[in-house]
Parts: C-alpha cells; structure tokens; sequence
C-alpha cells in the first residue's frame, strides 16, 4: 500500500522511548502520559479515567509532539518549540527540570524526532539536522548525535557530539546502557561513550526474496512494557504465484532493546494501514493504531492479524497496560480510548480538558508506586 | 499565506517608473534604461546587504538566475516574509518587473512550463529524465523547475535551501525509501544545469529583440468549458512601452454577449499579465505573445477560482486571409444550423463540400456568420473549408451519430471549501467522437468536440460506496462543474472523516434508445491553504 495519500506530511515524525522495565508483582500502577498543543503535558489515570495532571510546557511555541519519559517514570522529555527544543517535566509538579534549546552559533538544528534517554536515566541522546546559515545561502550539515546530560539544567548543552547517518527515524538506547541505536535506511548500533559505529544492519537496505524495497514510516516507537520496540512495515511481495504489480503486504519489525535481536516477521496482505505497534507484555500479542484497532497474534513464528475494530477516528499512538489487560489508543485528536485487549471491546474513554489536538504526541505509559 | 501575486504582476494599478538618473543601460531593448535603472536601484538598496554586488551591476545569487515574473515574485515573497526585506508595492512592481525583463526567458524557455503560469487545472506531471518528477515533482509542479534557469552551482544552493528549510523532506514518501539528499547534493546539479542552463542562445537572441507593438484590433477566439466557445474582437491600445489596455467585444456560440475588458503588463516582451473583466467577473490572463506581435495565445480564469478559465486565442484582422475556428466545430446531418467562421480577409463564397448549403447571413470583423443545411445523407467525416480561395482542414466535421464519448479530464482533483477557503472546483467536459471508414477499411474516429450530455456522479470502487462518498463529497451540476462539499471532520461520517471522495464522474448521451456512455475519475481531496504564484 502506498502511503502517499493516507499520511499527512505534517505527520513526518514522532521518536522512541526507553520506557521502563517492568517487573512484575510490584504494588504499582500505570498511567498514560500524553501531551497535546499549544502547550500540554498530561497525565491520565487509566482505572478512573481522569486527568490527573494538565501541565503548561513554557516555551512550547504551540507544539507538542514526541514524549520520551524517564526511566523511573518522573520525568517527560518532550520534544517541543517546532523540533528546535527538548523539556524535562517533572510529572508530579510540572515544573520544567531540564531544557535543551538545539542551537549552534551561524546554524539551524532541528531534531528530525529522534531521541531518547539512557536506561540510567543520566543522558539524553538526540539525533539532529543541522544548517548552515550563511549570509545569502542556507548550506546542509551531516546530522549528528548530541549527548546531554540529564542534569544540564534549563540550559543544557551537549556533552559529547557525533556522525550520524542522515534520515535517522529514530534513535532507541540499548538496556545494557553502552550502546545505542539508530533507525534509518539501516539499523546501526554505536558506542554510547566514542559514538563508534559497532555494527550495521539492513532495514530499507535489507534485501529480502521476493519483495520490493520496503516502506516504513517509523515514528511511533512505544517499547514499554516489553523493552521491545515494534513498527509496520510496508512492502510488495512479488514473484512466482503473485498477481502482476505484485501483492501489498504488512511485516512486523521488531527490536529487542535487551539484545539487539532484529527481525521481521509478514503479518498479511495490507487490508487496512496501521500507524504505530504495542508488543504486549506476555510477547503473545501485538496491537496496532489508525483507523481501526487490529490485534496481532505472535504465535511462535507464525504471526498473524486476529482481530481488527473500527475506531471512531484516526489514531496515530497505541499503547498497552503493564498486566497486557487494557489497550490504549490515543494521538491525533483530543480523546484517548481504552480497549479490552482480549475481547476488543471499548472499556471507557478519556477527554482531553480543552480539547486541543494531540496531533503527533507520543502516548506513553510510566509506572507509580 | 497570502500571495498577492495578482495585484503585484498584473497591470490592475496604474503605476509609473520612477526615472532615476541620465546613464544608458544596457538593456535598452527589453525595458527603457530609466526603468531599468529604477530597477537596479531597488535591489542595490534592498538587497545587497545580503547578496554582495561583486561587479557592478552584479548581485551573489540575484544575478545567477533567469525565471518568469512569478517566479521572481515566489522568491522575492520569501526574501520578505523570511529574510525581512520590506519593500513598498511600487518598489516590489519596479524591482519584478526589472529582474523579469532583463533576467527573464525566452519564449522557447517558457514552453514547457506555461501550463502552471496560465494554472491549467489536472495538468499531467511533465515528463523530465533523472526520476527528476519524483526527486522534484511530489510538493510542487516540475514547471517550478522547468521555468527556472541557473548554473548547477545554483541549483545546488537551491537544493540546500529545501533541506534546511523543510529538513523533513528526506522522510516523505517518495524520498525515504531513497537517497535523496545524496542523488540531490551530488549528481542533479550539473543534470538540472544542463536542462536548465542560465546561458543561452535563446534568450541572448531574446534579450536583444525590440518589443513588439501589440496595440491595434485583434480577432479572438476561445472555449470555456462548461460554457463551450466565444468569439470576437478585442481592440488593445498601448499605454506605456510595458502596459496595454484592452476592451473585449465578444459573444458565446449562441451570440449572447460576452464582453469585457483589461489593463496588462507585458513582461519580457511577450508574457501578457492583465487584471479585468470577462462576462461581468473579475478575471485574470497570463497570455504570450508570438514573437513578432502577430498573435497572442493562452488561458484566462476566474480571481479565486483559477480552475474556471477558458482558452484564448488572437490574431491581428491584417494579414493572410485564414479560417481560425468553426463554430461549432461539427454539424449533424439533416439539420439547420448557424455557424461562425472566425478568421480574417474571408472574401468570395463558402463552400463545405457535398450535401450541405452553407449561406453567409452576415460579415463581421471577426468573421462570417453563415446558415447551413446538412442533408441526411451528408458523408460524415472532417470536411474541408473554402473561402474564396481560403481553405483549412480539420476545423469542421460532419457525423451521423455520437458513436463514442470521452471526459475530459480523464482525471481531475477537487479540493473541499471551507472557513475563508473557496473549494477548487472541477469542470468537465464530454467530447463526442464519430467513426468515419478511411480509404483503407481503416475506422478513424473524428472528434466533435463537447456534446450536451446528462451528468452524474458513482462511487469509484467498493470502499468508496461503502463510506458513501456519493453523498459527502459534493455535488456535480448539469454544466459538468463539480462542487466540492465544505471541509473539516464531518461526525456524520465513519472516522468523523472529512468530506473527501472517490468519485466516476459519469457522462450519458441519448439519442433514442441508445445511449452512450464515458466515465472520468474525480478524488475529492482536502484544502490547499497555499496558493503558490506556480503551483
Ligand atoms: C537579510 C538578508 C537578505 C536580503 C536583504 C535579501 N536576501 Fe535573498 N536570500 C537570502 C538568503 C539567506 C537566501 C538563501 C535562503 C533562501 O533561498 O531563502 C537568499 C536567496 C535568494 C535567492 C536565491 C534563491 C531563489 O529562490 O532564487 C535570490 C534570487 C534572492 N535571494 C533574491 C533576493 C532579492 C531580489 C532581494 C532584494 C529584494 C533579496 N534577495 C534580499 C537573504 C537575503
Ligand atoms: C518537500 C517538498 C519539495 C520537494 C521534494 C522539492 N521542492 Fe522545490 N519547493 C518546495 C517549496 C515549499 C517551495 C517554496 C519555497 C518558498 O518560496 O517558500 C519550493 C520552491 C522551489 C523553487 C522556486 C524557488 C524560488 O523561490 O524561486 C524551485 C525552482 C524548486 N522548488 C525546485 C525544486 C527542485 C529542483 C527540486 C528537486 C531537487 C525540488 N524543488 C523539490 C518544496 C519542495
């Protein structure tokens, strides 16, 4: 399927988030962090279905998009003020923690929505475009990674700097907390430390029998509560027994933050599209967004399409409870709906105070005691 | 944003040159050295802060580039809205109509990409090498490019302005899956240079040339469709050495008046820029000039409604006597019709060949107004036309029946309306063709050009029956114009989705009990909310 008329090109972007590691058996809950534009930072309770907290991000300049929390839950990264800026908000008293204002003397830089936070929770690690801007011509600079400490403060500047590839879609950090990677026309993994390229693998490069070159607009990385990171990818399978142009096909990608496993695994004929995943926290199910919910079974190496629901509108962002009990969808608009996970039906659903559109804000799950 | 292309470029507002100093100028030929001094005045004050004169007369970047006066105003827009250049309108009209005359194209250069300057609705993509229509071709027309003359070390700083301007633009569709910054950066340049040179023999000849004179009575012809053809005459005089006047006296085929009238800027000589009237409703034309002032040809349409227009068409009442159009262009056997011979210098009888009686009712300026009678057993076929001793081939047809009918155009996009946005419309047309047996028992089809015919509207495919398109996206009228419904998320809908639509457009002709029968494929998509001067 082609995704020119169905993806709007102001969606081109949202990140990844490390998430925490959950473990089991603690007397936790989990809320749903989003955020929402001009300026919106919130915090749901799923069991009431309340917002519990509707912070103001300062500087926000009428943009909220990718959300990467901490990895103890207290602190949102956002991505705000048209990709030129990061926040930390502390989400109990909303207050600003940490700002990363993305500058550099005589250039423009932009974070192309791909950062995270290391698992220790001490660096940030943000992949940016950069621009020359001369005095009568704009001149592109090679993208970089740029470290940040956690306890840079309200003017935080980069602590370590390196190449990066371009069109980087999304950088993930590594569980061991050495490493980090980066999505783009490969998966590359590189020394958190040095920023030394370890190893580099095949995405859009990855030539796989019978398919066409696949397509892959990865911008929606949720990899709670598994430490898994998941994205559609698109593609045509052709050859022998197929129609002429070939058939439109969906894979699952998926990402093992804790090993670095890549793999991919065909999921079925594009019936409908989906935007963004959720592995759930057994690995037996996935579940994907957009204009229908669909249920994924990931039975062993057979992975298959088993449910799919209308949803009342498009949704970019899904995400899932710790137990694996409840869906969450959420994104574009200014509601978020919890599903069933095993029967798909709606549980109740959560209005956003304002009504202000989520647009491409990252729909995140943290953990409280 | 809003462009304000049209009270700028056309001759809408009367302005004058300032006349600044008494030195000649070597661009004597396209514009009076006044008013290129003026010209050249306003970009040393404006805009050589930033682009250095490095020779006299000779600005970084400026001058490293040719382009249409749209295509000027595109840039000189952003040097405002982005780089805060501020310019009074006088400044702005002195300062356009200078870099377009003394760095503008060639007629020859402006071929390719007149379609997007005159605003041609459901324009095929052009057809350029290098994938340059994927590489280029996705945000905006490739005309942009086409109009645009530069050395490949422009065309390069052009291509880093579009990544650190849209730095998002290697993520789109069409770019990611692949190396687009790579293939852009490092082989296109010297490609789009050699397509697109700033150098050559076309425009040095150009540039050189004096103006013509357009000013004097002109036969006009053209076709709106949805309306069908008009015709008559239109009487330009000349105000300035860039600026005309022009008052239209023109009828619909039925004779119903059509009349109106213009001020213009011509802008490197040839390129008709006017603001005015037509049929009572504003309008405007983006027209070129032949290159000897003999003829002036290109497309007219509404102020907020560029997809409504029509095909113009002039030429001088001197010159060699020629039968410029039928009106209409085919006849039926066995009726009785009136038609209109647009030309010049038709002396002597009108003969149509056999079966048909062609009696002339009326001479005009424009033309001869006739009354002819096709008998029934008139061979169908294109018919020669004589005059005296004038005679043109293919601009009238004879047919029995409609035996097939196409759209036009086969495809078309519509975009809804909405708050202060008028919806772009889209008109279609059905044009009937007639099969004639050639000399070889080979069957040709004959066009006939547009035919009453019944209009409706069916759903594209399953889905789009299913989300009852039919119903959301608007409504096709009677004329074949397609009004696209209001935007915005409609709770009506499944998704609350907006009123788009996959749409047949479905064209029925009866005659008895036959009916024939053609389909085109309308999207009804969302608002554009930027109306670029090139689109
Ligand atoms: C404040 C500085 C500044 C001023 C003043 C300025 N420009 Fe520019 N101009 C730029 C920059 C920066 C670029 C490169 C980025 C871009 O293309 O927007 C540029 C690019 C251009 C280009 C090449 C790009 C293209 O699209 O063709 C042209 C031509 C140009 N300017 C014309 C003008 C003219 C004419 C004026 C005076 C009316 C002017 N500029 C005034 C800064 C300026
Ligand atoms: C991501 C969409 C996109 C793609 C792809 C794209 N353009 Fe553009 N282009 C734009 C936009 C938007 C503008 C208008 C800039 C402005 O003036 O605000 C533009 C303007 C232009 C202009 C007019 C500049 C001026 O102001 O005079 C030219 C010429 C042009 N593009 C050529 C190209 C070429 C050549 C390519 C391929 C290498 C290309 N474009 C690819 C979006 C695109």
């Amino acid at each position: 399927m082609n995704l020119k008329f169905l993806v709007p090109v102001a969606l081109a972007g949202l990140l990844a988030g490390c998430g925490s590691v959950l473990s089991p058996g603690h007397a936790s809950h989990d809320f749903i962090v989003t955020g929402a534009a001009p300026d919106h930072l919130f915090v749901i309770n799923p069991r009431t279905r309340k917002v519990v907290s509707d912070f103001t991000i300062p500087d926000a300049h009428d943009y909220v998009s990718v959300i990467v929390p901490s990895p103890n839950g207290k602190v949102a990264y956002v991505l705000v003020n048209r990709t030129r800026s990061i926040a930390g908000i502390n989400l109990r008293t909303g207050k600003e923690v940490f700002r990363a204002n993305l500058e550099s003397p005589g250039e423009r830089l932009t974070c192309m929505y791909a950062f995270d936070v290391t698992p220790d929770g001490k660096e940030l690690i943000v992949y940016v475009y950069r621009t020359r801007l001369e005095i009568d011509q704009y001149k592109v600079q090679a993208p970089r990674f740029l470290i940040f400490s956690t306890a840079g403060g309200l003017h935080a500047k980069p602590l370590r700097e390196f190449p990066a590839p371009r069109r980087v879609q999304m950088v993930l950090a590594k569980k061991d907390g050495r490493s980090f990677f980066a999505i783009g026309f490969n998966l590359y993994e590189y020394d958190l430390k040095t920023g030394r390229l370890i190893k580099r693998r095949g995405i859009l490069d990855w030539h796989r029998p019978h398919h066409l070159r696949p397509d892959m607009l990865a911008f929606w990385p949720v990899t709670e509560p598994t430490g898994i990171f998941s994205s559609p990818v698109y593609s045509t399978l052709t050859g022998p027994g197929t129609p002429s142009g070939g058939v439109p096909e969906t894979s699952l990608l998926t990402l093992n933050l804790h090993n670095g496993h890549l793999a991919y695994h065909d999921i079925g004929r594009t019936d409908a599209l989906i935007f963004s995943t959720v592995i759930g926290p057994q690995r037996k199910w996935a579940y994907g967004a957009y204009t229908q919910l669909t249920k994924i079974k990931l039975d062993g190496a057979h992975w298959r399409v088993a449910d799919r629901v209308n949803l009342p509108h498009t949704y970019y962002s899904v995400n899932i409870s710790p137990n694996g009990k409840d869906v969450y969808v959420g994104g574009t608009m200014c509601d978020v709906i919890i599903y069933d996970a095993r029967t798909m039906r709606e549980k109740g659903d959560v209005r956003l105070p304002g009504c202000d559109d989520q647009a491409t804000a990252t729909l995140r799950v943290i953990e409280r005691r | 944003m809003h462009w304000r292309v049209w009270s700028l470029i056309s001759g809408g507002v009367a302005a004058v040159a300032v006349l600044l100093g008494t030195v000649g100028a070597a661009h004597a030929a396209m514009m009076p050295p006044a008013a290129a001094r003026a010209g050249l005045a306003v970009v040393q004050a404006h805009c050589s802060a930033c682009h250095r004169e490095t020779a006299p007369g000779h600005f970084a970047r400026i001058s490293e580039e040719r382009k249409s006066p749209e295509g000027w105003a595109m840039t000189i827009f952003r040097m405002e809205n982005v780089h805060g250049v501020r310019l009074t309108q006088k400044q702005l009209r002195t300062i356009l109509r200078y870099l377009s005359d003394v760095q503008g194209l060639a007629p020859s250069e402006t071929r390719a990409g007149r379609f997007a300057l005159e605003r041609r609705p459901n324009h095929p993509i052009l057809k350029l090498p290098y994938n340059l229509p994927v590489m280029c071709g996705r945000c905006h027309s490739l005309a942009r490019v086409a109009l645009t003359r530069q050395p490949a070390s422009e065309w390069r700083k052009l291509i880093n302005f579009h990544v650190g301007q849209f730095p998002f633009l290697e993520y789109q569709d069409g770019s990611r899956d692949i190396r687009w910054w790579k293939i852009a950066s490092t082989q296109l340049p010297a490609k789009l240079a050699k397509l697109f040179p700033l150098h050559s023999a076309a425009w040095r000849q150009w540039r050189n040339r004096p103006r013509a004179d357009l000013a004097g009575v002109w036969i006009v012809h053209g076709d709106m469709p949805g309306r069908g053809d008009y015709y008559g005459t239109a009487l330009i005089r000349r105000r300035s050495w860039d600026r005309y006047r022009a008052r239209y006296v023109l009828h619909y085929a039925n004779g119903a008046a059509f009349n109106g009238s213009s001020d213009a800027i011509i802008y490197t000589g040839f390129q008709w820029r006017g603001t005015g009237t037509l049929g009572g409703k504003p309008v405007h034309e983006v027209y070129f000039a032949a290159a000897n002032g003999s003829r002036i040809r290109g497309r007219w349409f509404l102020a907020g409604h560029s997809e409504i227009g029509g095909d113009w068409d002039a030429a001088r009442t001197t010159g060699a006597p020629k039968v410029m159009a039928v009106i209409p262009s085919a006849l039926e056997v066995g009726t009785r019709q009136r038609l209109i011979l647009v030309g010049r210098g038709l002396r002597g009888g009108v003969d149509l060949g056999p079966g048909t009686k062609a009696r002339i009712l009326v001479r005009r300026p424009y033309g001869l107004i006739l009354s002819v009678r096709v008998n029934a057993h008139a061979a169908p076929g294109y018919r020669t036309v004589r005059v005296g001793g004038v005679r043109s081939r293919d601009l009238l047809a004879v047919y029995r029946r409609v035996d097939h009918l196409e759209v036009e155009p086969a495809f078309a996009i519509a975009r809804l309306g909405g708050g202060t946005l008028a919806p772009v419309d889209a008109q279609f047309q059905a044009i009937g063709y007639t099969n004639v047996l050639g000399a070889h028992g080979r069957v040709s089809a004959v066009r006939l050009g547009a035919m009453p015919v019944t209009w409706s509207v069916a759903p594209f495919n399953a889905e789009a029956a299913k989300r009852g398109d039919v119903r959301f996206a608007g409504t096709l009228r009677q004329d074949g114009l397609f009004v696209p419904a209001e935007g915005g998320p409609d709770s009506k809908r499944q998704f609350s989705a907006d009123n788009t639509g996959d749409l047949y457009v479905v064209a029925t002709r009866r005659t008895g009990k036959t009916a024939v029968v053609a389909k085109a494929h309308l999207i009804v998509t969302v608002q554009r909310w930027i109306k670029p001067p090139i689109y």
